[in-house]
Order: structure tokens, then sequence, then C-alpha cells
């Protein structure tokens, strides 16, 4: 299975508080983090919401492989930067390096508690129709061409695709790519043909629950507040 | 290497913020230029950048590395620019959420990933009428990701040389040229390997369906 059929399937069976709240509620504070972690020079505040970050994420019971993966994989492009600055005071390659791995968590922690139609229904309101329809349609056919992509996978390495000098391996692998072209083209034949059949007034709807608040919301507020907090200490100190 | 998506907090807010405002620009454009295609469009660009999306989720081990493919040049091809903009933002806007990349830097990399798939799709166009389909794909393909990494690390040299002058270091050139002898040899394999694997997507599709390729005469009817 792979990442993002992990986080969807975690998004949609999760039972703590936070996979309860109110989409809009996680997506504003999450939102509010990220702009704070990465518009701000104060290591202090970076080092808090880093911390707040890391609560969100372990109390949600993301598994631990997943949560190491969000933390080391911006650490690739970041460590380039940091090899840019090295020497430099500690304090600028710490906020480099904590950025990103704070931004990191706290997306996983939103993507992993709150399903994707929940998720998107909110965005879709201020994004231009076109680009709304294409990101749930993109989405929903995500899954489908991913086991179709994995499966296809599994047969060209049992059939030898991943033998051989790697100019041929690759142009093997871009045969096998073009099949899902093939498929992706026929898939989006028979789901225009249902979006026919079902109505389709030229608008791809979400759900209309991304905004019903509750008690789990509280939650949420509980973390905006413990941020706000640390932004009014901390915020003005270099 | 468009797909070694940036994350968030490594470039300063005027590089990032204008990187925003310029992808809203050309989305708005390309809502012009869309505006009257057929629904049915909808559900191929949709289909289209899902399998972009899950051929950057295979690994192609490539002797000590795992590549990542993005497929940006053959589906700039056969979307079109404006389309294939379009699937490279929502990609971008996925991945985002997946940790690839970052949320305030969308914008970028929806314009780096953007470059190598709306770049391709002219380049095809030239190349096609004295090449065959797959080795017109190719070259397109080369063409965008050249471009598109040529940017990646422009940005990214230049996003270091800020932070570097931040924090007032000198020798920042030996600095970056650390940088770039780790990342040119990236940008070259990327190239390289997305455009075999476009020769390889083009030979299977001018055999099986050419009339998907931009150009081709439609499929009759049976």
């Amino acid at each position: 299975m792979s990442l993002i059929e992990r986080l969807d399937s975690l998004a949609n069976a999760g039972t703590t508080p936070w996979h309860r709240a109110s989409a809009i509620a996680k997506l504003g504070l999450a939102t509010g983090l990220v702009l704070c972690v990465v518009l701000s020079r104060s290591l202090p505040l970076v080092v808090a919401l880093h911390v707040l970050a890391w609560a969100l994420v372990l109390s949600c019971r993301m598994p631990w492989r997943i949560v190491l993966a969000a933390a080391t994989y911006p650490l690739f492009v970041s460590g380039l930067f940091v090899v840019a600055t090295w020497g430099g005071p500690a304090r600028a390659q710490l906020l480099l390096v904590l950025r990103p791995v704070t931004a990191s968590l706290t997306v996983l922690w939103l993507i992993g508690t709150t399903p994707y139609p929940d998720l998107f229904a909110p965005v879709s309101r201020v994004l231009p129709r076109y680009l709304a329809d294409g990101l749930f349609l993109t989405y929903r056919a995500l899954f489908e061409l991913l086991g179709r992509a994995e499966r296809l996978w599994r047969a060209l390495r049992m059939r030898g695709g991943s033998t051989g000098p790697p100019a041929q391996r690759l142009a093997v692998a871009g045969e096998g790519l073009a099949t899902l072209v093939l498929f992706g083209f026929e898939r989006s034949q028979r789901v225009y043909a249902a979006m026919l059949l079902r109505g389709h007034s030229g608008r791809v709807c979400g759900c209309r629950h991304w905004a019903e608040v509750g008690r789990e919301d509280l939650w949420v507020l509980a973390a905006a507040i413990l941020a706000g907090a640390a932004v009014a200490r901390w915020g003005g100190r270099a | 290497m468009a797909h070694l998506h940036i994350p968030d907090g490594v470039l300063p807010l005027w590089l990032w913020g204008p990187a925003w405002a310029v992808a809203v620009l050309a989305l708005v454009a390309v809502w012009r230029v869309q505006r009257d295609r057929p629904p049915r469009r909808v559900a191929y660009d949709g289909a289209l950048g899902a399998v972009m999306l899950a051929a950057m989720a295979m690994e192609v081990p490539l002797g000590p590395v795992e590549y990542h493919l993005t497929l940006a040049g053959p589906i700039g091809v056969l979307l079109g620019p404006a389309g294939a903009f379009q699937a490279a933002f929502i990609a971008s806007a996925v991945l985002a959420l997946i940790g690839h990349g970052g949320l305030t830097l969308i914008g970028m990399n929806a314009l780096l990933l953007g470059t190598a798939a709306a770049l391709a799709s002219p380049v095809y166009r030239v190349l096609a009428r004295r090449r065959t389909a797959p080795v017109a794909l190719a070259g397109a393909t080369a063409a965008g990701h050249t471009a598109s990494g040529l940017l990646w690390l422009l940005l990214v040299l230049a996003g270091a040389r800020l932070r570097a002058a931040d924090v007032g270091l000198d020798a920042t050139a030996a600095r970056l040229a650390v940088m770039a002898s780790v990342a040119v040899p990236l940008v070259v394999l990327g190239v390289a390997a997305e455009a075999t694997v476009a020769l390889g997507m083009g030979h299977f599709i001018a055999r099986v369906r050419p009339d998907l390729m931009p150009g081709a005469a439609p499929a009759r009817r049976t």
C-alpha cells in the first residue's frame, strides 16, 4: 500500500478526537501553524511550534514509520541549505532544519486525520471550478491507478524488467507506464459517462459536513490557543 | 528533478510569495484558454494528473539511487500546455499534502513541474515534423526537464546564497559549488531517465493508440 493510500485509510478509519473534529478548524490550524513557522525568525517560537506539531502527530495514533518518513523527507533539500550556511550561526541551521520538519508534521496531522472529500470541499469553494473539479477527479482516479501501477511494477520485476542496463530498464518501464496512460484514458471515458448518468451539472460537488463544528473542535481550539500563546511570548524575538 | 520538491521554510518569502502569484496568474490564463473545453476533458485531465502522481509513487532503481519519475513531459504532450499546467498544479498540491514539498511552495513546485510539462508540448510539435513520434516525445521531455531542472537549480542556489548572506557568511561561491556538485548530477540523471521512459511510452502509444498523440488523426470508430 502506498503512502497516500495508507494516509487516506488512516484518515477514514481513525477514531481519535482529531479525526472527529471539523475539517475547516483543522485546515485553519494547520495553515496558521505552517505560516507562523515559515515566516518566523524566532528560534524559541519555531521550537515551541515544533513541539506542538510532534504532539499533534503523536496524539493522532499515526504509525511511526509514516511519522519518521514525514520528519526526514524534507531534510534532503533543507540539507543542501544547511551545507550552504555551514560555519554560520547554529541558530540559522537549526531554523533550516526545524521549519520544514515542523511544517511537514503539521500537514501529516491534517491529512492523516481528515478524509479527502472533507479537506477538498472547503478548498474547492475558493478555487476556480475547473481546478476544483480537477482536484476531486484526480484524487478519485489516483487510488485505482496506484493499485494498477503497483501490480504493473510487480509484474515487470517478476518478468525481469528490473534487470539489464538502465536504459533498457527505463524504456521497458516507459512501455509499462504507457498502459497506465491508456487505462487512464479509458477510465476517463467511463467516469464521464457515469457523471452524465448522475446528472452532472458542470460541477463536481464535495461533501457538506466539512464545516460541522462539534465538541472535538475544542481540542483544535486548545492547540490554536497554545500556538497563539507561543507567538505572543516569543513572536517578536529573533 | 522537477519532482524533488522544495519543502516549507527553506526559501524566503520574497521567492515563494511571487511564485504563488505567478502560478495563480498562470492558472487564470489556463482558465481563459480552457473555458470552452468539453466537460469530457475534465475527466481526462484528472485521469492523466493521477497517472502523473501514480508514476511518482513508483521507484526506479538506478544504480545507488531510487529515482521517482514525474512523466511531466509525456503528460504535457498529451494534455497540451494548459491542461498540463493544471495537472502539475494539482499534482503539486496533492504531493504537498503528503509531505513531498510544502504548502507555501505549491506555487513554486507547480511552476517547476509545469515548466517541464508545458514546454514539452510545443517542442514535441516542432520535433514531430522531422522525427518519429517516440523520438519527438523523448526529445520534448528532455527539453522540458532540462529547463525545469535548470530553473530548480537556479532557485535552490539563489535561495542558498541568500540564506548564507543572511547570516553574514563569506566564501559563498565555494559553498554553492559544493551544492552544485551534488545537485547537477541529479538534474542530469533526471533528464536522462525521464527522456528514456518517454521514449518507451512513445513507442507503446504510437503502436497501440496513435490517435492519442497530438497532431494524429482521430481513431476511426468501429
